[in-house]
């Protein structure tokens, strides 16, 4: 398949990343900066999900309604979100709308109002979305997997966390965004119907003159324990495992995804064949590759009721077991299918893709090509992952059991 | 882009919306099934069967099947709503062949007695999966009473004891009933070979009994609870938030004023950008507001979906209510028309680009109306509807009117 990609660095550091798709009439932009939670700092969790909020919240001319209902004006579909890493702003819309869009989004980053009248309702809404996620109890089991698993603050919930939302200001929020928000690190990443040329003249005039600042460094501290029971009040039990993976930018995480898809990737994967299908314990079960820069996790899911769920667990468990030694070709073959159709089916999202390559530059510093990732799909055997199963074993499991009981887990920590 | 229809002798419909440069191929069987068409002893029948579709035919197992689509490279799933289930893969186009075929047998299931058992087991955890969940059950009790009497007051899940009742007997008699050749669409968007799209039918279904289509039963009181307003609770001591759910009568799915009732959705209640969001949302005063408009074959309604701080739930929705009652005295404004169908405007042209999004529009439409509409069809609609429009919707279903509520969450026990 034919493939074009584009890149270039502004002298300031700012990044961009382009690809061109064929025959789509959608542009998709997105804006990510390294101002993600990990530089919360002690006692602010949620610090960094707050300042995107307030980044949206007026710029430049526009008051914090006027940067809405233009984006909507034009058609675009804005998105904006905090992750560990980055404050990402996004857009996707007809491509004729993108020399609109574009200042927009640089007055977001560039030119934040930040204004104190707006604080109290920016922090209330942070305060309600936190209080929304204490009633999701799958996304609150895998939250607190991510808080034993990762060294802190990696793992740190981006949300936040109440009581330090509660006791921000708008001051904290000025000097987060002045520190954070900054050129060095800044991936612009631009897909579907584009004009390179005339992107990269744009992005230069809209951000050439932005002055670097220093990166922000992250001490990283310890682990927290390896099993936490979370008490909710639910009639189903939720269990998610966690154990150490290569991070993506190293070459063996294609080995270690291509394990865990084996385990838990598919609807002919191990553990939905035996805990689901041959069992009828759980509606979902899964497992997968989660990757931060440094630190990546393979991650195990499932919720079932509480009666179920000690043999929901070790099942899971004894599948995990099982997989070193017993893979076979014809499982990595239907892998192998499935991330090749996947990677071909995401060419039809303009969305989709300008995700894609800026996080492949976030991880390696380049855009690996379509055909350089099915090459190395192609590479793998059955004998290159079990000799990766072989010399990392799974240890120092993380284990969260959510719901009105704690599961027994001893077993699971000598997994 | 070009649609194609051919009918089997059967009477199974084939259509396809053909785009030549596209990647990828989408398969679905829609079929004109769902909670609607059950009865109180086949409550839950329509998604139960969609599960039990998968777990094989007389000379596949399930476990064949699912490596099947995953070594196709599928994104292969299916639901069951109201009206209908659908059953959907999305593959390269050199797959096509495959994924027709898988699918087309699987139409054909085998409904065996223990595979009945096992995922009986399997829907009971779905069913508590969703009551875990916001909105706590608030979603299916508001349309039970929303439509009283009515076939679309049955939930699609079911209930843990109308699940547990269900016979493998019972639901083999249904599928046998509903799933008959003219009752079925099977629909492909994307870089699609029609020729052998509909040899490939002929050979796979073809051979189908043709049964004539079952009856739906629509009955003429398909309306909301006349003139009165009724609110009812759902208690969790524990949740965070009080969730509420309302909903007020609608242009039905033949109407052709329901487009303009999805742009005043889009006006007053979409998720970014609207009234509601920008009074409650946007202020911190509330978690989530919005406005949908759904409709079915012979009734519509507006839903108005509220998540918020326990104590102040009765204020959130007077206030809601005062906004419906200021729309539907002042109108809405040409600025906000043109935004709001600009946004659907994009919205239409980035899910066109998707043969798996496509698919869905182009399928359900069939399968209800009989009828195609492409992107540009779609885009022509959106640019037509105006002031006048909008105004009508307004003066024909007033959103302060009737409207059924239920709260779920900590506070409902106490605010009754």
């Amino acid at each position: 398949m034919k493939q074009t990609l584009f890149s270039a660095t502004l002298d300031n550091g700012v990044v961009l990343v382009g690809e061109e798709l064929p025959g789509l009439e959608s542009v998709a932009v997105a804006f990510h900066t390294p101002a993600g939670a990990v530089h919360d700092g002690p006692e602010r969790c949620g610090l960094a999900t707050l300042s995107g909020e307030m980044m949206l919240r007026g710029a430049g001319d526009r008051s914090s309604r006027e940067v809405v209902e233009t984006l909507e004006g034009a058609g675009v579909q804005w998105s904006q979100a905090v992750s560990t890493s980055h404050a990402s702003f996004a857009g996707a819309m007809v491509a004729r709308q993108l020399p609109a869009a574009l200042p927009i989004y640089a007055d977001m980053l560039r030119r934040p109002r930040l204004e104190a009248a707006e604080f109290a309702n920016a922090r209330q809404m942070v305060l309600q979305n936190l209080a929304g996620t204490e009633d999701d109890p799958s996304h609150r089991a895998m939250s607190a997997l991510r808080q034993l698993h990762y060294p802190a603050p990696w793992g740190m919930p981006s949300e936040g966390i109440s009581t330090q939302v509660e006791a921000l200001g708008v001051e904290a929020v000025r000097e987060f965004v002045a520190h954070n928000v900054r050129p060095g690190g800044t991936i612009i990443s631009i897909a579907g119907r584009i004009d390179w040329p005339d992107f990269v003249a744009r992005a230069e005039s809209l951000f050439g003159d932005w002055s670097p600042g220093a990166a922000t460094a992250v001490p990283t501290g310890p682990r927290g324990p390896r099993f936490r029971h979370v008490p909710h009040d639910s009639q189903q039990t939720h269990i998610a495992l966690a154990w150490s993976a290569p991070p993506y930018r190293s070459d063996e995480s294609y080995e270690a995804s291509a394990a865990l898809a084996i385990l838990g990737g598919g609807t002919s994967a191990r553990l939905f064949t035996e805990v689901r299908e041959r069992r009828g314990l759980c509606y979902s079960v899964s497992a997968g590759y989660q990757t931060l820069r440094d630190h990546a996790a393979a991650v195990c899911y499932s919720g079932t009721s509480a009666a179920r769920a000690q043999e929901t667990l070790d099942v899971m468990l004894g599948e995990i077991g099982r997989l070193p030694g017993t893979l076979t070709a014809e499982e990595l073959d239907r892998v192998k299918a499935r991330a090749k159709s996947g990677l071909v089916m995401q060419q039809e999202s303009s969305a989709s893709r300008a995700n894609a390559i800026a996080r492949q530059w976030y991880h390696l510093g380049k855009v690996r090509t379509l055909a350089d990732e099915l090459a190395r799909y192609d590479s793998i055997t059955v004998d290159s992952i079990e000799a990766w199963l072989a010399a990392n074993p799974v240890r120092d499991m993380s284990v969260v059991s959510l719901g009105r009981e704690p599961l027994e887990v001893t077993h699971a920590v000598s997994a | 882009m070009q649609f194609r229809h051919e009918r089997l002798a059967n009477g199974l419909d084939v259509i396809a919306e053909i785009s030549p440069g596209a990647l990828s191929t989408s398969v679905g069987f829609f079929v004109r099934t769902g909670a609607r068409d059950e009865s109180d002893s086949l409550w839950g029948a329509s998604h139960f069967l969609e599960h039990m579709v998968f777990k094989g035919t007389h000379d596949l197992s399930a476990d064949e099947i699912n490596r099947r689509f995953d070594w196709m490279g599928a994104a292969a799933n299916a639901f069951t709503s109201e009206e209908d289930t659908v059953y959907h893969a999305a593959v390269l186009p050199d797959q096509q062949e495959q994924a027709v075929s898988l699918l087309a047998r699987m139409m054909r299931p085998a409904l065996r007695d223990e595979d009945f058992r096992t995922e009986k087991l399997v829907i009971l955890e779905e069913i508590r999966m969703y009551d875990d969940q916001p909105p706590f059950g608030a979603d299916d009790r508001c349309r039970a009473a929303f439509f009283g009497g009515h076939p679309l007051a049955r939930s699609v899940l079911g209930t843990v004891d109308s699940v547990t009742a269900l016979t493998v007997e019972a639901m083999r008699d249904y599928h046998r009933r509903r799933y008959a050749p003219g009752n079925i669409v099977l629909a492909c968007t994307g870089a699609v070979d029609f020729d052998a799209l509909v040899e490939s039918a002929r050979r796979h279904c073809g051979e189908w009994d043709p049964l004539p289509p079952p009856d739906r039963a629509v009955p003429p009181t398909a309306r909301p609870p006349g003139g009165r307003s009724t609110v009812e609770a759902i208690t969790r001591p524990a949740a965070a938030l009080e969730y509420a759910v309302r909903m007020s009568a609608g242009p039905d799915g033949a109407d052709d004023d329901r487009f303009p009732a999805k742009v005043l959705a889009v006006i007053l209640g979409d998720d970014s950008g609207s009234r509601l969001y920008w009074s409650l949302v946007d202020s911190g005063d509330a978690e989530h507001a919005s406005l949908h408009h759904h409709d079915f074959l012979d009734a519509g309604l507006f839903a108005t979906q509220l998540s918020c701080d326990a104590s102040d739930v009765e204020a959130m929705l007077a206030r809601i209510v005062d906004l419906y009652v200021e729309v539907g005295r002042r109108g809405v404004a040409a600025a906000e028309l043109e935004q709001a169908r600009n946004k659907l405007a994009g919205r239409v042209v980035l899910a066109g680009e998707r043969p798996r999004r496509r698919l869905f529009g182009v399928g359900l439409e069939w399968a209800r109306a009989g009828r195609y509409r492409s992107v540009a069809d779609d885009l022509a609609i959106v640019e037509g509807i105006d002031l006048d429009d909008v105004h009508r919707v307004l003066a024909r279903w007033p959103l302060h009117g009737p409207s059924t509520t239920v709260l779920a969450g900590p506070h409902a026990a106490a605010s009754l």
